[in-house]
């Protein structure tokens, strides 16, 4: 069985992530339902 | 999503090998307004400074969301002024995922950010030339259009 995505839900933790690690955010709006 | 496109290990592991990703839901009280949510899904890309670098609105295929994430990186890059790894992003979305509907955008900055890389204006010309003959009808094409006057 192979791994998921591990979503974060913070997302000014994510940006504080991003700019240390030089990297993306990929921000997903959804309906939870 | 949830159904077809997020199970697929080929996007697990390129989303978790290239960028943070975060969901929310669409009626959250902050980030819905801040970032203007009319429809889900809605995907957004932030640069790494947290400025939007592109969005998406509607389903996606795993083929496809991956061509828009890549493209999503090199628009990041390109925002920045970082044209060697944007040029490099391009690049790979329109020689890999040529049949998608991004392998138009990602050919037209292509050779936009070698134009502002090289300040050679040869590489816009090219750009019509490619999208004009495997894309003739897209918009990125039509877009394209004052570039076939270069020489």
């Amino acid at each position: 069985m192979g791994t998921t995505i591990s979503w974060e839900t913070d997302v000014e933790k994510a940006i504080a992530r991003a700019k240390t690690e030089k990297r993306v955010v990929l921000l997903d709006f959804f309906n939870p339902g | 999503m949830d159904a077809v496109t997020y199970p697929e290990q080929k996007v697990v592991d390129y989303i978790m090998d290239h960028l943070l990703p975060v969901r929310i839901p669409f009626n959250h009280e902050r980030y819905s307004k801040e970032y203007s949510i009319e429809w889900t899904p809605t995907l957004i890309v932030l640069d790494s400074d947290g400025k939007e670098a592109t969005r998406s609105t509607g389903f996606l295929s795993p083929d496809e969301l991956i061509a828009f994430l890549h493209l999503a990186i090199g628009r990041a890059n390109f925002a920045a002024g970082n044209f060697e790894p944007a040029i490099k992003a391009f690049d790979y979305v329109a020689e890999q995922f040529p049949k998608s509907a991004f392998a138009p955008e990602a050919i037209y900055y292509r050779g936009v950010a070698r134009y502002k890389h090289t300040k050679d204006a040869k590489p816009l010309r090219e750009v019509y030339d490619r999208l004009s003959v495997d894309y003739p009808e897209d918009q990125w094409t039509k877009k394209s259009y004052p570039y076939r006057l270069i020489a």
